[in-house]
Protein backbone atom coordinates (compact mmCIF):
# COMPACT_ATOMS: atom_id res chain seq x y z
CA UNK A 1 0.00 0.00 0.00
CA UNK A 2 1.59 3.15 -0.70
CA UNK A 3 1.05 5.93 1.49
CA UNK A 4 1.79 9.91 0.37
CA UNK A 5 0.72 13.03 1.57
CA UNK A 6 -2.94 13.27 1.53
CA UNK A 7 -4.64 15.08 -1.23
CA UNK A 8 -5.94 18.82 -0.13
CA UNK A 9 -8.58 20.81 -1.93
CA UNK A 10 -8.86 24.10 -2.60
CA UNK A 11 -9.40 27.02 -0.04
CA UNK A 12 -12.47 27.47 -1.44
CA UNK A 13 -13.82 24.07 -1.24
CA UNK A 14 -12.93 23.23 2.36
CA UNK A 15 -14.34 26.97 2.97
CA UNK A 16 -17.68 25.70 1.64
CA UNK A 17 -17.43 22.55 3.73
CA UNK A 18 -16.79 25.09 6.98
CA UNK A 19 -19.39 27.22 5.84
CA UNK A 20 -21.92 24.38 5.20
CA UNK A 21 -21.17 22.55 8.91
CA UNK A 22 -22.24 26.22 10.37
CA UNK A 23 -24.93 26.59 8.75
CA UNK A 24 -26.13 23.02 9.75
CA UNK A 25 -25.50 23.77 12.97
CA UNK A 26 -27.30 27.39 12.92
CA UNK A 27 -30.82 25.22 11.70
CA UNK A 28 -30.69 23.07 14.32
CA UNK A 29 -30.14 25.19 16.69
CA UNK A 30 -31.68 28.21 15.42
CA UNK A 31 -30.27 30.66 17.89
CA UNK A 32 -28.65 33.06 15.23
CA UNK A 33 -31.72 32.58 12.50
CA UNK A 34 -33.95 33.52 15.55
CA UNK A 35 -31.33 36.82 16.18
CA UNK A 36 -30.61 37.28 12.51
CA UNK A 37 -34.04 37.15 11.08
CA UNK A 38 -36.77 37.31 13.95
CA UNK A 39 -35.09 40.43 15.74
CA UNK A 40 -34.84 42.31 13.04
CA UNK A 41 -38.45 41.54 11.83
CA UNK A 42 -39.99 42.16 14.99
CA UNK A 43 -37.74 45.66 14.61
CA UNK A 44 -39.17 46.50 12.01
CA UNK A 45 -42.84 45.84 12.68
CA UNK A 46 -42.59 47.58 16.41
CA UNK A 47 -40.45 50.40 15.29
CA UNK A 48 -42.93 51.39 12.45
CA UNK A 49 -45.89 51.44 14.57
CA UNK A 50 -44.34 53.39 16.88
CA UNK A 51 -42.48 56.03 14.66
CA UNK A 52 -44.48 55.52 11.18
CA UNK A 53 -47.26 57.96 11.38
CA UNK A 54 -44.98 60.58 13.03
CA UNK A 55 -42.20 60.49 10.40
CA UNK A 56 -45.01 60.55 7.33
CA UNK A 57 -46.89 63.71 9.34
CA UNK A 58 -42.89 65.66 9.34
CA UNK A 59 -41.93 64.65 5.78
CA UNK A 60 -44.49 63.26 3.70
CA UNK A 61 -42.54 60.22 2.87
CA UNK A 62 -43.41 56.80 4.20
CA UNK A 63 -40.65 56.03 7.14
CA UNK A 64 -40.54 51.80 5.65
CA UNK A 65 -37.82 53.06 2.98
CA UNK A 66 -35.00 53.89 5.71
CA UNK A 67 -36.45 51.69 8.40
CA UNK A 68 -36.11 48.42 6.02
CA UNK A 69 -32.39 49.25 5.77
CA UNK A 70 -31.95 50.35 9.31
CA UNK A 71 -33.44 47.01 10.55
CA UNK A 72 -31.60 44.66 8.03
CA UNK A 73 -28.43 45.61 9.14
CA UNK A 74 -29.41 45.34 13.19
CA UNK A 75 -30.15 42.33 12.23
CA UNK A 76 -26.86 41.12 9.94
CA UNK A 77 -25.22 42.89 13.25
CA UNK A 78 -27.25 40.88 15.75
CA UNK A 79 -27.12 37.28 13.98
CA UNK A 80 -23.24 37.88 14.13
CA UNK A 81 -23.42 38.80 17.83
CA UNK A 82 -25.24 35.28 18.66
CA UNK A 83 -22.62 33.57 16.42
CA UNK A 84 -19.66 35.39 18.40
CA UNK A 85 -21.22 33.98 21.62
CA UNK A 86 -21.60 30.44 20.23
CA UNK A 87 -17.81 31.11 19.16
CA UNK A 88 -16.45 31.85 23.15
CA UNK A 89 -18.14 28.33 24.21
CA UNK A 90 -16.14 26.48 21.11
CA UNK A 91 -13.36 28.14 22.13
CA UNK A 92 -13.42 26.45 26.03
CA UNK A 93 -14.94 23.33 24.62
CA UNK A 94 -11.92 22.94 22.63
CA UNK A 95 -13.82 22.74 19.36
CA UNK A 96 -11.86 25.00 17.63
CA UNK A 97 -8.48 23.03 18.48
CA UNK A 98 -9.96 19.96 16.83
CA UNK A 99 -10.64 21.80 13.79
CA UNK A 100 -7.25 23.70 13.80
CA UNK A 101 -6.12 20.54 13.87
CA UNK A 102 -7.81 19.01 10.35
CA UNK A 103 -5.38 18.88 7.51
CA UNK A 104 -6.87 21.60 5.95
CA UNK A 105 -6.13 25.39 4.85
CA UNK A 106 -5.19 27.31 8.29
CA UNK A 107 -7.34 30.37 6.54
CA UNK A 108 -10.38 27.81 5.88
CA UNK A 109 -12.40 27.49 8.66
CA UNK A 110 -12.12 31.54 9.42
CA UNK A 111 -13.24 31.78 5.37
CA UNK A 112 -16.06 29.61 6.09
CA UNK A 113 -17.31 31.08 9.15
CA UNK A 114 -17.58 34.83 6.94
CA UNK A 115 -19.16 32.68 4.27
CA UNK A 116 -21.91 31.82 6.29
CA UNK A 117 -22.59 34.45 8.02
CA UNK A 118 -22.61 35.96 3.90
CA UNK A 119 -25.19 33.71 3.41
CA UNK A 120 -27.33 33.88 6.52
CA UNK A 121 -27.12 37.94 5.79
CA UNK A 122 -28.32 37.72 2.36
CA UNK A 123 -31.08 35.70 3.54
CA UNK A 124 -32.26 37.71 6.38
CA UNK A 125 -32.10 40.58 4.75
CA UNK A 126 -34.35 39.02 1.56
CA UNK A 127 -37.18 38.01 4.25
CA UNK A 128 -36.84 41.75 5.54
CA UNK A 129 -37.51 43.37 2.38
CA UNK A 130 -40.38 40.97 2.34
CA UNK A 131 -42.11 41.90 5.57
CA UNK A 132 -41.34 45.25 4.35
CA UNK A 133 -42.89 44.72 1.32
CA UNK A 134 -45.61 43.66 3.14
CA UNK A 135 -45.90 46.64 5.25
CA UNK A 136 -46.18 48.69 2.68
CA UNK A 137 -42.88 49.42 0.76
CA UNK A 138 -42.57 49.35 -2.53
CA UNK A 139 -39.06 48.38 -4.39
CA UNK A 140 -38.35 51.02 -7.24
CA UNK A 141 -35.60 49.73 -8.22
CA UNK A 142 -34.38 46.97 -11.01
CA UNK A 143 -32.88 43.89 -10.61
CA UNK A 144 -29.72 45.41 -10.56
CA UNK A 145 -30.36 47.67 -7.61
CA UNK A 146 -32.21 44.92 -5.73
CA UNK A 147 -28.99 42.83 -6.00
CA UNK A 148 -27.05 45.64 -4.32
CA UNK A 149 -29.53 46.14 -1.70
CA UNK A 150 -29.28 42.78 -0.81
CA UNK A 151 -25.27 42.30 -0.74
CA UNK A 152 -24.92 45.94 0.69
CA UNK A 153 -25.53 44.17 4.19
CA UNK A 154 -23.28 41.52 3.73
CA UNK A 155 -20.17 43.59 3.04
CA UNK A 156 -21.22 45.41 6.40
CA UNK A 157 -21.65 41.72 8.19
CA UNK A 158 -18.27 40.45 7.11
CA UNK A 159 -16.65 43.51 8.93
CA UNK A 160 -18.81 43.58 11.69
CA UNK A 161 -18.02 39.08 12.04
CA UNK A 162 -14.65 39.76 12.24
CA UNK A 163 -14.70 42.44 15.21
CA UNK A 164 -17.02 39.89 16.92
CA UNK A 165 -14.88 37.07 16.19
CA UNK A 166 -11.74 39.50 17.16
CA UNK A 167 -13.60 40.07 20.30
CA UNK A 168 -15.32 36.72 20.93
CA UNK A 169 -11.99 34.51 20.92
CA UNK A 170 -10.39 36.61 23.62
CA UNK A 171 -13.60 37.22 25.60
CA UNK A 172 -14.11 35.34 29.09
CA UNK A 173 -18.04 35.82 28.51
CA UNK A 174 -20.61 36.76 26.33
CA UNK A 175 -21.32 39.90 28.09
CA UNK A 176 -18.16 41.95 26.60
CA UNK A 177 -19.82 41.18 23.06
CA UNK A 178 -23.11 43.71 24.16
CA UNK A 179 -20.19 46.07 24.70
CA UNK A 180 -20.07 45.92 21.13
CA UNK A 181 -23.52 45.54 20.32
CA UNK A 182 -24.40 48.79 21.96
CA UNK A 183 -22.52 51.43 19.41
CA UNK A 184 -22.67 49.09 16.54
CA UNK A 185 -26.73 49.22 16.59
CA UNK A 186 -26.87 52.66 17.90
CA UNK A 187 -24.49 53.69 14.69
CA UNK A 188 -27.02 52.10 12.82
CA UNK A 189 -30.20 53.77 14.09
CA UNK A 190 -28.31 57.21 14.51
CA UNK A 191 -28.56 57.22 10.40
CA UNK A 192 -31.08 58.79 8.13
CA UNK A 193 -32.60 55.52 7.98
CA UNK A 194 -34.15 55.89 11.29
CA UNK A 195 -35.12 59.66 11.92
CA UNK A 196 -35.54 61.68 9.61
CA UNK A 197 -32.26 64.34 9.36
CA UNK A 198 -34.40 67.57 10.07
CA UNK A 199 -35.48 66.21 13.40
CA UNK A 200 -32.56 66.27 14.72
CA UNK A 201 -30.57 69.05 16.21
CA UNK A 202 -28.24 70.97 13.30
CA UNK A 203 -25.12 70.28 14.97
CA UNK A 204 -25.79 66.29 14.29
CA UNK A 205 -25.57 66.80 11.46
CA UNK A 206 -21.74 66.79 10.21
CA UNK A 207 -21.57 63.74 12.91
CA UNK A 208 -24.32 61.89 11.44
CA UNK A 209 -23.04 62.25 8.09
CA UNK A 210 -19.76 61.27 8.24
CA UNK A 211 -20.05 58.45 10.98
CA UNK A 212 -19.60 54.74 8.82
CA UNK A 213 -23.33 53.51 8.86
CA UNK A 214 -24.98 56.81 7.16
CA UNK A 215 -23.17 55.90 3.50
CA UNK A 216 -24.31 52.11 3.71
CA UNK A 217 -27.74 52.53 5.22
CA UNK A 218 -28.38 55.71 3.05
CA UNK A 219 -27.28 53.99 -0.65
CA UNK A 220 -30.02 51.03 0.37
CA UNK A 221 -33.14 53.88 0.85
CA UNK A 222 -31.58 55.29 -2.37
CA UNK A 223 -31.63 51.75 -4.33
CA UNK A 224 -34.71 50.91 -2.88
CA UNK A 225 -36.50 54.63 -4.40
CA UNK A 226 -35.02 53.70 -7.58
CA UNK A 227 -31.90 55.84 -7.81
CA UNK A 228 -28.60 55.02 -7.88
CA UNK A 229 -26.10 56.18 -4.84
CA UNK A 230 -23.03 56.26 -6.72
CA UNK A 231 -21.28 58.05 -4.15
CA UNK A 232 -22.66 56.92 -0.84
CA UNK A 233 -21.66 52.87 -2.18
CA UNK A 234 -18.15 54.02 -2.78
CA UNK A 235 -17.70 55.49 0.94
CA UNK A 236 -19.56 52.52 2.27
CA UNK A 237 -16.89 50.59 0.44
CA UNK A 238 -14.35 52.69 1.70
CA UNK A 239 -15.04 52.40 4.94
CA UNK A 240 -15.66 48.51 5.00
CA UNK A 241 -12.49 47.94 3.22
CA UNK A 242 -10.71 49.79 5.95
CA UNK A 243 -12.43 47.96 8.53
CA UNK A 244 -11.33 44.80 7.29
CA UNK A 245 -7.99 46.39 6.29
CA UNK A 246 -7.60 47.21 10.16
CA UNK A 247 -9.48 44.38 11.89
CA UNK A 248 -8.73 41.29 10.19
CA UNK A 249 -5.06 40.90 11.43
CA UNK A 250 -6.67 41.36 15.07
CA UNK A 251 -9.60 38.77 14.52
CA UNK A 252 -6.57 36.17 13.09
CA UNK A 253 -4.27 36.47 15.55
CA UNK A 254 -6.84 35.84 18.50
CA UNK A 255 -8.78 32.86 16.56
CA UNK A 256 -5.24 31.14 15.88
CA UNK A 257 -4.60 31.72 19.63
CA UNK A 258 -7.85 30.67 20.74
CA UNK A 259 -7.92 27.66 18.35
CA UNK A 260 -3.93 26.73 19.77
CA UNK A 261 -5.31 26.99 23.55
CA UNK A 262 -6.59 23.60 23.55
CA UNK A 263 -10.04 24.49 25.02
CA UNK A 264 -10.26 25.45 28.87
CA UNK A 265 -11.67 21.55 29.01
CA UNK A 266 -8.99 20.14 27.41
CA UNK B 1 -28.53 33.97 54.88
CA UNK B 2 -24.89 33.43 54.73
CA UNK B 3 -25.46 31.64 52.41
CA UNK B 4 -27.38 33.69 50.36
CA UNK B 5 -24.80 36.90 51.09
CA UNK B 6 -22.00 34.66 49.89
CA UNK B 7 -23.51 33.96 46.69
CA UNK B 8 -24.53 37.33 46.36
CA UNK B 9 -20.93 38.94 46.79
CA UNK B 10 -19.93 35.91 44.31
CA UNK B 11 -22.11 37.20 41.59
CA UNK B 12 -20.95 40.95 42.13
CA UNK B 13 -17.36 39.97 42.39
CA UNK B 14 -17.70 38.04 38.63
CA UNK B 15 -19.93 40.61 36.81
CA UNK B 16 -17.38 44.04 38.62
CA UNK B 17 -15.85 44.71 35.00
CA UNK B 18 -19.02 43.32 32.61
CA UNK B 19 -22.77 43.54 33.69
CA UNK B 20 -22.36 45.99 36.46
CA UNK B 21 -20.75 48.60 34.60
CA UNK B 22 -23.26 47.89 31.51
CA UNK B 23 -25.86 48.83 34.13
CA UNK B 24 -25.02 52.02 34.38
CA UNK B 25 -23.60 52.62 30.29
CA UNK B 26 -26.35 51.21 29.09
CA UNK B 27 -29.43 53.75 30.46
CA UNK B 28 -26.90 56.81 29.89
CA UNK B 29 -26.58 55.49 26.18
CA UNK B 30 -30.36 54.67 25.56
CA UNK B 31 -31.59 58.14 27.22
CA UNK B 32 -28.82 60.13 24.65
CA UNK B 33 -30.03 57.88 21.75
CA UNK B 34 -33.81 58.38 22.23
CA UNK B 35 -33.72 61.85 22.64
CA UNK B 36 -31.88 62.81 20.43
CA UNK B 37 -32.88 60.08 18.04
CA UNK B 38 -36.93 60.53 18.72
CA UNK B 39 -37.58 64.37 20.33
CA UNK B 40 -37.94 65.49 17.30
CA UNK B 41 -40.17 62.86 15.68
CA UNK B 42 -42.45 62.14 18.86
CA UNK B 43 -44.73 64.90 19.55
CA UNK B 44 -44.82 64.73 23.71
CA UNK B 45 -47.56 68.14 23.93
CA UNK B 46 -45.87 70.27 26.84
CA UNK B 47 -43.47 67.82 28.79
CA UNK B 48 -39.88 67.65 27.08
CA UNK B 49 -38.69 64.36 25.72
CA UNK B 50 -36.23 63.16 28.74
CA UNK B 51 -38.79 64.16 31.06
CA UNK B 52 -41.43 61.77 29.32
CA UNK B 53 -38.81 59.02 27.81
CA UNK B 54 -36.64 58.71 31.31
CA UNK B 55 -39.73 55.84 32.74
CA UNK B 56 -39.00 53.37 30.22
CA UNK B 57 -35.14 54.30 29.70
CA UNK B 58 -35.40 52.80 33.26
CA UNK B 59 -37.50 50.18 32.36
CA UNK B 60 -35.33 48.81 29.54
CA UNK B 61 -32.37 49.02 31.79
CA UNK B 62 -34.49 46.49 34.18
CA UNK B 63 -35.69 44.17 31.07
CA UNK B 64 -31.35 44.24 30.39
CA UNK B 65 -30.81 42.80 33.44
CA UNK B 66 -33.35 40.29 33.22
CA UNK B 67 -31.10 39.43 29.87
CA UNK B 68 -28.06 38.54 32.37
CA UNK B 69 -30.04 36.75 34.87
CA UNK B 70 -31.69 34.57 32.05
CA UNK B 71 -27.97 33.73 31.14
CA UNK B 72 -26.48 33.52 34.92
CA UNK B 73 -29.90 31.10 36.24
CA UNK B 74 -28.75 29.16 33.31
CA UNK B 75 -25.37 29.11 33.68
CA UNK B 76 -26.05 28.06 37.47
CA UNK B 77 -28.20 25.19 36.55
CA UNK B 78 -26.10 23.91 33.34
CA UNK B 79 -22.88 23.88 35.27
CA UNK B 80 -20.90 21.84 37.54
CA UNK B 81 -20.84 24.71 40.03
CA UNK B 82 -24.96 24.11 40.14
CA UNK B 83 -24.39 20.57 40.85
CA UNK B 84 -22.10 21.25 43.66
CA UNK B 85 -24.69 23.95 45.30
CA UNK B 86 -27.79 20.88 45.53
CA UNK B 87 -25.36 19.31 47.69
CA UNK B 88 -24.42 21.92 50.03
CA UNK B 89 -26.36 22.23 53.57
CA UNK B 90 -27.93 25.37 52.18
CA UNK B 91 -31.43 26.18 51.34
CA UNK B 92 -32.63 25.05 47.74
CA UNK B 93 -33.35 28.26 47.34
CA UNK B 94 -30.44 30.41 48.44
CA UNK B 95 -28.90 30.51 44.90
CA UNK B 96 -32.20 32.17 43.97
CA UNK B 97 -32.37 34.36 46.13
CA UNK B 98 -28.93 35.82 45.59
CA UNK B 99 -29.70 36.44 42.08
CA UNK B 100 -32.54 38.27 43.18
CA UNK B 101 -30.80 40.44 45.62
CA UNK B 102 -28.23 40.99 43.01
CA UNK B 103 -30.82 42.24 40.34
CA UNK B 104 -32.48 44.36 43.13
CA UNK B 105 -28.76 45.70 43.03
CA UNK B 106 -28.30 45.85 39.49
CA UNK B 107 -31.90 47.78 38.96
CA UNK B 108 -30.75 50.27 41.71
CA UNK B 109 -27.41 50.91 40.20
CA UNK B 110 -29.52 51.56 36.92
CA UNK B 111 -31.88 53.65 38.39
CA UNK B 112 -29.48 56.18 39.64
CA UNK B 113 -27.54 56.26 36.72
CA UNK B 114 -30.24 56.94 34.94
CA UNK B 115 -31.65 59.63 36.90
CA UNK B 116 -28.40 61.26 37.36
CA UNK B 117 -28.07 61.58 33.32
CA UNK B 118 -31.95 62.46 33.42
CA UNK B 119 -31.29 65.43 35.46
CA UNK B 120 -28.97 66.71 33.28
CA UNK B 121 -31.05 66.58 30.49
CA UNK B 122 -33.47 68.24 32.46
CA UNK B 123 -35.60 65.51 34.12
CA UNK B 124 -37.36 66.22 37.23
CA UNK B 125 -38.89 64.65 40.71
CA UNK B 126 -41.36 67.47 40.97
CA UNK B 127 -43.35 66.15 43.64
CA UNK B 128 -41.57 65.73 47.14
CA UNK B 129 -39.63 62.85 48.53
CA UNK B 130 -42.84 60.91 48.68
CA UNK B 131 -42.67 60.61 45.07
CA UNK B 132 -39.33 59.60 45.19
CA UNK B 133 -39.25 56.89 47.04
CA UNK B 134 -42.47 55.53 45.37
CA UNK B 135 -40.73 56.18 42.17
CA UNK B 136 -37.67 53.94 43.33
CA UNK B 137 -40.44 51.35 45.09
CA UNK B 138 -42.09 50.79 42.15
CA UNK B 139 -38.99 50.37 39.82
CA UNK B 140 -38.08 48.11 42.06
CA UNK B 141 -40.69 46.26 42.28
CA UNK B 142 -41.23 45.70 38.85
CA UNK B 143 -37.39 44.38 38.98
CA UNK B 144 -38.04 41.99 41.03
CA UNK B 145 -41.05 40.34 39.25
CA UNK B 146 -39.07 40.71 36.22
CA UNK B 147 -35.85 39.20 36.92
CA UNK B 148 -37.76 36.43 38.75
CA UNK B 149 -40.11 35.30 35.20
CA UNK B 150 -36.09 35.86 33.62
CA UNK B 151 -34.81 33.64 36.36
CA UNK B 152 -37.50 30.92 35.57
CA UNK B 153 -37.06 31.13 31.81
CA UNK B 154 -33.42 30.65 32.32
CA UNK B 155 -33.66 27.54 34.64
CA UNK B 156 -35.79 25.63 32.51
CA UNK B 157 -34.10 26.58 29.28
CA UNK B 158 -30.52 26.21 31.36
CA UNK B 159 -28.70 26.45 27.76
CA UNK B 160 -25.89 28.52 26.18
CA UNK B 161 -28.22 30.90 24.44
CA UNK B 162 -31.24 31.22 26.91
CA UNK B 163 -31.03 34.78 26.90
CA UNK B 164 -32.24 35.44 23.06
CA UNK B 165 -35.79 34.21 23.94
CA UNK B 166 -36.19 37.24 26.05
CA UNK B 167 -34.99 39.42 23.38
CA UNK B 168 -38.63 39.29 21.19
CA UNK B 169 -40.78 40.04 24.58
CA UNK B 170 -38.65 42.93 25.75
CA UNK B 171 -39.00 44.23 22.57
CA UNK B 172 -42.62 44.21 21.89
CA UNK B 173 -42.88 45.21 25.73
CA UNK B 174 -40.57 48.05 24.92
CA UNK B 175 -41.55 49.72 21.64
CA UNK B 176 -45.15 49.20 21.76
CA UNK B 177 -45.80 51.14 24.67
CA UNK B 178 -46.88 54.78 25.78
CA UNK B 179 -42.99 54.87 27.36
CA UNK B 180 -41.28 55.63 24.46
CA UNK B 181 -44.71 58.00 22.78
CA UNK B 182 -47.98 59.00 23.60
CA UNK B 183 -50.96 56.50 22.56
CA UNK B 184 -51.93 58.69 19.86
CA UNK B 185 -48.66 58.13 17.63
CA UNK B 186 -49.71 54.62 17.01
CA UNK B 187 -52.27 53.33 14.91
CA UNK B 188 -55.68 52.78 16.18
CA UNK B 189 -56.09 49.12 15.65
CA UNK B 190 -52.90 48.49 18.14
CA UNK B 191 -54.28 51.05 20.96
CA UNK B 192 -55.74 48.34 23.10
CA UNK B 193 -52.45 46.27 23.63
CA UNK B 194 -50.31 49.74 23.96
CA UNK B 195 -52.63 50.83 26.72
CA UNK B 196 -53.13 48.00 28.81
CA UNK B 197 -49.92 46.12 28.66
CA UNK B 198 -47.24 46.15 31.52
CA UNK B 199 -44.47 48.57 30.74
CA UNK B 200 -47.11 51.07 30.04
CA UNK B 201 -48.61 51.33 32.97
CA UNK B 202 -45.35 51.26 35.01
CA UNK B 203 -44.23 54.11 33.08
CA UNK B 204 -47.47 55.97 33.55
CA UNK B 205 -47.29 55.45 36.94
CA UNK B 206 -43.61 56.49 37.08
CA UNK B 207 -44.31 59.62 34.74
CA UNK B 208 -47.31 60.36 37.57
CA UNK B 209 -44.94 59.80 40.29
CA UNK B 210 -41.99 62.17 37.88
CA UNK B 211 -44.81 64.73 37.92
CA UNK B 212 -46.34 64.97 41.55
CA UNK B 213 -49.81 63.60 40.23
CA UNK B 214 -50.34 59.83 39.44
CA UNK B 215 -53.46 58.10 38.49
CA UNK B 216 -55.16 55.90 40.83
CA UNK B 217 -56.06 53.49 38.32
CA UNK B 218 -52.29 53.15 36.54
CA UNK B 219 -50.99 52.75 39.88
CA UNK B 220 -53.46 49.60 40.61
CA UNK B 221 -53.13 48.14 37.29
CA UNK B 222 -49.04 48.15 37.67
CA UNK B 223 -48.85 47.23 41.29
CA UNK B 224 -51.18 44.31 40.41
CA UNK B 225 -49.18 43.30 37.32
CA UNK B 226 -45.82 43.37 39.59
CA UNK B 227 -47.89 41.30 41.84
CA UNK B 228 -49.56 39.11 39.16
CA UNK B 229 -45.98 38.33 37.82
CA UNK B 230 -44.45 38.25 41.13
CA UNK B 231 -46.73 35.30 41.94
CA UNK B 232 -46.94 33.14 38.56
CA UNK B 233 -42.93 33.63 38.42
CA UNK B 234 -42.07 33.49 41.67
CA UNK B 235 -43.79 29.90 42.18
CA UNK B 236 -42.27 29.00 39.05
CA UNK B 237 -38.58 29.69 39.80
CA UNK B 238 -38.79 28.17 43.35
CA UNK B 239 -39.85 24.53 41.28
CA UNK B 240 -36.98 24.81 39.21
CA UNK B 241 -35.01 24.94 41.99
CA UNK B 242 -36.29 22.26 43.80
CA UNK B 243 -36.75 20.23 40.32
CA UNK B 244 -33.37 20.11 40.53
CA UNK B 245 -32.61 18.55 43.86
Amino acid sequence: MITGTPLRGSVFNESLVFAGQLLTKWRRAPVVPIQSVLFPTFLLITYYLLVGKSVLNITGTDSLYGLVPTCAIAGAFSGALAAGLAMSLERDSGLLSQLWALPVHRASALIGRMLAEAIRTLASTAVILIVGIGLGLRFHGNVVSLLLFLLVPVLVVIVFSLMVIAVAVRAKDGTVLIWLALPAITAVFASSGSPPIESLPSWMWPLLRFQPMEPIVDSMRILSQGGFPASQLLIGLAWTTLGIVVISPLAIRGYRVAAESGGVQG
Amino acid sequence: MSAVVALTERTVRATLRSDLPLAIVAPVGNLIAFNFLLSGVIDTGGMSYAQYVLPVIVIQAVFLGALTTVERAATDQRTEFGKRLGTMPISTVSPLMARMLYCLMRGALSLLAALAVGYAFGFRISGGLGYVLAFTVLTLMFTLALSLAADAAGSSVATAAASQLFVAPQMLLVVLSTGLAPLDSFPDWVHPFVRDQPVSQVTEALRGFAGGHVVASNLIASVAWCAGLFLVFGTLAIRMQRRTE
